[in-house]
């Protein structure tokens, strides 16, 4: 995590989703280091034949040291769904703030309704153009029309409203959490945990408490939100804090300011880049829980995509989903832009421009208010007029069906033989035998066997965190079905870096193909997962294949990201001294800018690791079963418990992956 | 320190703005927590409906909606809602209905019989009728498939890669209770159940199996529209008893039992919307009236609104049966559903 120290670096990093948080280095003696050693491996030793007396060769996790985990969360749901309409805390506090957030949306959706079609896009476009982005603008005003062209405008607003108000909590919540973090070591390691499960913990599984505690609706859809967004905006103004040069906070308090004004003068605006990247991270993720918040009567752009579902009309999901990623991109580049506007300086406003900045200020003001006026005058007002509208659907789900009577089947294609076949082989031959091994292990040496391997990638501490994790798993009744997971995610993670790492070589070779995949992978990871859950079982069919299938399309982009990223941060002297030296293009890779990419590599690693776990639920949509099912499973059947045990499994195993990828904590350089 | 101060000043003009938009926000709440509050001392309250995820419950809501609209003026809204949650939803009043519920007898010793915050509103009509099921094409080569004593015998046919050396059996939504994986474990067959974890992903998988005339076997229920568009037929289990509903659930080794398919309400909607309750407690249909309307909708790709005109002006006397009729008959669901 060395990469995040440097500033110009951190900001592209930090365009990733799941940021994991920046470790502090701690520096272990070497004379140190070899006195625990010896005295661990004593005690490590001791534990293994200890625990293989205790367990034998059985598999499994032995059931005596399973306690009932999820009948005690099931007795907390069903306390709350007893005392939800009388205990005083409830019916005096939190029903208040429910009721307080549905109105704000309410509010809100009543102000785009009455700005009308027109005016709302007017005002977004406008808002674009007097931040020096004309292409936004056009963007924005393509994409709006789009909402409307396929009868979706009202969906499309009330989903702006929830998100806007999600966002916005976030983000007043967030950033002064950030700063105390940033103040407190106290405060930070007290957050980062949380952060970590707030992330990492399926939606699915706290929805029902939710509508308990919030009821249905909007106030449960932001609370649900909220929860799952709010964390890149926490740790990005923790780390844009953090990296304001020491230098300069210096210089600040030589002038004799206060910490407050330490914060407000120089901190705050120069960790604006960060902060502003942290707030687009939130709508990123924010978008991508409208599928979810849909479940519990959010409305919006979720619905159309739930009911296509019910009818298996993928040409009606895609177009809801094309939708929903519109509006990530339109909340992401206006707030980029009005951010960049504001934090640009003086010097570079000077430049002729066509129209000065005056006129053009009165210029849009005057067409906002044109359009309004039209939106209002002509009619429809909020609703985009119904004749104007575009059936996409048919066409995709003919085009879906045509390539699913191509690819499916035996003969196919040359040598794989269909998609089909694919799936029976690498279900076969890989999932099924990993998935079996992985069970079979016995239980002891698995926690040693992972402890061992934190150990040698790690350090002691982390192999420690490793083993209590993987005990976890055990002990919340979920040893199996992590089994079962863990296979499908370690085939997902070595799809997606035997295609995406390349790719990223690829794209470093040639920028063209670098210019071609970025707008693929923006929309491979804003688009809801529920849009491709039809086209992943047509080809692979209903198990563990469907799942790794859509686990691998999610978690592509950063494996590809970054792994371009850290070739491009390659400093130009280098790459001239291998040049200089007469190397080949493989061989300056080999030996030069692999190794010099190395820590943004290993970071690829972690965030693609991330983002399959995220995808663990959609497999569990799919037949793919494991720890994804049994939340699926929770929501579905009313048994919290067994849902949140299986969310908390999915979050000690993103826990553990991550601190095993993060490397050793002393870093080999230190 | 030039560009560093106006940086700041900008800042705090973004601050400045964030803090207005964030009051703007606050005020325009107020105002819409007014309004609302005197939305419902208004005489006509929303009706809102949930509509699960089957298809069927879409029928049922646009049907009542257009009712409701037309004939007893009260604005409706159909809210999209997962099974669980509606239950709470309908004791705190954010819904007012669902009008088709299967089972769930934990929430209705809950809500109606312990509570009384949810009303049981008597029979929908249909009866749901969940089992085994293969595409009728296998019935042609395979006659002994339809009782579970020839899927124990063929059990070879349905072997995937994902289940072999067994036969798979491919089960759905995870929402719907199932007793297969016990089934297959108490009948002796040599079958390992495999969860499709959403209706989206069987459908998908079992028109595959169709378009190909593959063999499948699977859990699926009535009524459902897919059973018009396809042709299904249902494997004869060991008949359900009482005696076997009592077994633990890992023990069972009978057909499941029928669903009398039910309605609810918030037990407050007759003094809100008297018209509306008498009209949820008359309404009543056959599976038979929802499969058309729900394959005018997802087939024939009608608009809700346009397909309940349809089925309205078609069926005038019963529609005046729900606005005129007397309540159906009640029905607890019973343990096990």
């Amino acid at each position: 995590m060395t990469v995040l120290a440097e500033p110009n670096e951190q900001v592209e990093l930090a365009t990733m989703p799941d940021l994991p948080p920046d470790r502090r280095t701690t520096k272990t003696t070497v004379s140190k280091l070899a006195q625990t050693r010896w005295s661990g491996l004593f005690i490590f030793f001791l534990a293994i034949v200890i625990s293989a007396i205790y367990g034998g060769f059985h598999s499994g996790f032995p059931t005596s040291l399973v306690p009932n985990i999820a009948t005690w969360f099931n007795s907390i749901a069903n306390w709350i769904t007893v005392h939800q309409s009388t205990a005083p805390f409830f019916v005096h506090f939190l029903t208040p703030i429910g009721n307080w957030l549905g109105n704000s949306v309410n509010a809100l959706t009543d102000v785009l309704n009455w700005l009308s079609w027109p005016g709302v896009i007017a005002v977004f476009a406008g808002t674009a153009v007097l931040s020096g982005k004309w292409r936004v603008g056009i963007f924005v005003v393509i994409a709006m029309i789009y909402f409307g062209l396929i009868g979706l405008w009202a969906a499309s607003m009330s989903t702006l409203a929830l998100m806007s108000v999600a966002v916005l909590i976030s983000v007043v919540l967030g950033v002064p959490l950030g700063i105390a973090a940033a103040a407190s070591r106290v405060v930070e390691e007290a957050i980062r945990p949380v952060l970590d499960l707030m992330q990492m913990l399926p939606a699915f599984a706290y929805l029902v408490p939710i509508v308990l505690l919030f009821g249905i609706g909007n106030a449960g859809g932001i609370i649900a939100t909220v929860i799952y967004a709010i964390a890149p905006v926490i740790r990005l103004t923790m780390l844009g804090i953090h990296s304001v040069p020491y230098e300069t906070v210096e210089a600040g308090k030589s002038f004799g300011s206060n910490r407050w004004q330490l914060l407000r003068k120089v901190q705050l605006p120069m960790a604006l880049k960060p902060i502003v990247l942290g707030i687009n991270q939130v709508i990123m993720m924010a978008l991508s829980v409208v599928v979810i918040a849909s479940m519990i009567g959010t409305g919006g752009l979720g619905d159309p995509i739930l009911q296509a579902l019910s009818i298996v009309d993928v040409g009606d999901a895609l177009v809801a989903g094309v939708a929903i990623v519109f509006l990530a991109m339109i909340l992401d580049r206006i707030v980029s832009a009005v951010a960049e506007n504001v934090g640009r300086n003086v010097s570079s406003k000077g430049q002729r421009q066509l129209i000065s900045p005056r006129n053009l200020r009165i210029l849009v003001g005057a067409f906002v208010i044109v359009a309004i006026a039209l939106g209002n005058l002509v009619g429809g007002g909020g609703s985009f007029p119904p004749g104007l509208s575009l059936s996409l659907s048919s066409p995709v789900n003919s085009f879906l069906s045509f390539l699913q009577s191509h690819l499916y089947h035996f003969s196919s294609m040359p040598i794989i033989g269909g998609t089909s076949n694919l799936s029976s082989f690498t279900t076969l031959e890989i999932l099924n035998p990993l998935t079996r091994i992985l069970g079979d292990i016995p239980w002891w040496l698995a926690i040693f066997g992972t402890g061992v391997i934190g150990y040698l990638i790690a350090g002691w501490r982390r192999a420690v965190l490793v083993c209590i994790g993987v005990t976890a798993i055990g002990v919340l009744g979920m040893w199996t079905d992590a089994s079962v997971t863990l296979a499908q995610v370690l085939i997902a993670l070595v799809m997606c870096l035997a295609i995406g790492i390349p790719l990223g070589i690829c794209a470093y070779w040639w920028p063209t193909l670098e210019k071609v995949l970025r707008p693929i992978l923006d929309v491979l990871q804003t688009m809801p997962a529920f849009v491709y859950l039809i086209p992943v079982v047509l080809f692979f069919s209903v198990g563990n294949m469907a799942g790794v299938t859509a686990s691998f399309v999610y978690a592509l982009a950063p494996a590809v990201r970054l792994t371009n990223l850290g070739l491009r941060q390659i400093k130009v002297d280098m790459i001239e001294a291998g040049n200089s030296f007469g190397a080949t293009r493989l061989q300056m890779l080999r030996k030069v800018e692999l190794p010099a990419a190395r820590s943004t590599i290993i970071l690829a690693i972690n965030q693609t690791i991330m983002l399959v776990l995220a995808e663990v639920i959609v497999a569990g949509l799919v037949g793919a079963g494991g720890l994804g099912y049994d939340v699926v499973v929770g929501l579905g059947r009313d048994e919290f418990g067994l849902g949140l045990s299986a969310g908390l499994a999915i979050v000690v195993l993103g826990i553990v992956f991550d601190r095993l990828t993060q490397g050793r904590p002393a870093g080999r350089r230190g | 320190m030039s560009i560093k101060s106006s940086r700041a000043l900008r800042l705090k003009r973004l601050v400045r703005w964030g803090g207005a938009i964030a009051a703007g926000t606050v005020l325009l709440s107020a105002c819409g927590s007014s309004s609302s509050s005197t939305a419902t001392t208004a005489p006509k309250p929303t009706i809102t409906l949930v509509t699960n995820s089957w298809e069927g419950s879409l029928a049922n809501n646009v049907v009542a909606q257009y009712v409701i609209e037309k004939d007893l003026h009260y604005p409706v809204k159909l809210l999209d809602l997962a099974e669980i949650p509606a239950w709470p939803a309908t004791a705190s009043g954010s819904v007012s209905a669902v009008l088709e519920v299967w089972g769930h007898y934990n929430h209705y010793q809950t809500y109606v019989v312990g509570n009384h915050e949810v009303i049981n509103a008597g029979l929908e009509g249909p009866t749901g009728n969940i089992g085994w099921y293969i595409p009728t094409y296998l019935l042609k080569s395979h006659p002994e498939l339809a009782t579970w004593q020839g899927v124990k015998a063929d059990w070879q046919l349905f072997v995937t890669p994902q289940t072999a050396p067994q036969g798979e059996f491919l089960d759905g939504a995870p929402s719907y209770v199932t007793n297969d994986a016990a089934l297959v474990k108490t009948l002796g067959i040599n079958m390992k159940v495999v969860y499709a974890g959403s209706e989206a992903a069987q459908l998908s998988q079992i028109e595959t199996a169709y378009k190909a005339k593959k063999p499948i076997i699977f859990y699926w229920y009535t009524p459902q529209y897919f059973n018009h568009v396809y042709s299904f037929s249902q494997v004869t289990l060991p008949p359900f008893t009482q005696a076997c509903a009592k077994l633990p659930a890992a023990d069972i080794n009978c057909a499941y039992p029928p669903y009398y398919l039910y309605k609810i309400m918030n037990s407050k909607l007759p003094t809100t919307a008297p018209s509306v309750a008498k009209f949820i407690q008359a309404f009543n249909w056959t599976a038979a009236d929802q499969n058309s309307v729900s394959y005018d909708m997802a087939v024939n790709k009608l608009s809700g609104p346009a397909a309940a005109a349809k089925f309205v002006n078609s069926h005038q006397s019963l529609v005046q049966s729900w606005i005129n009729g007397a309540p159906t008959a009640k029905k607890a669901p019973v343990l096990g559903t």
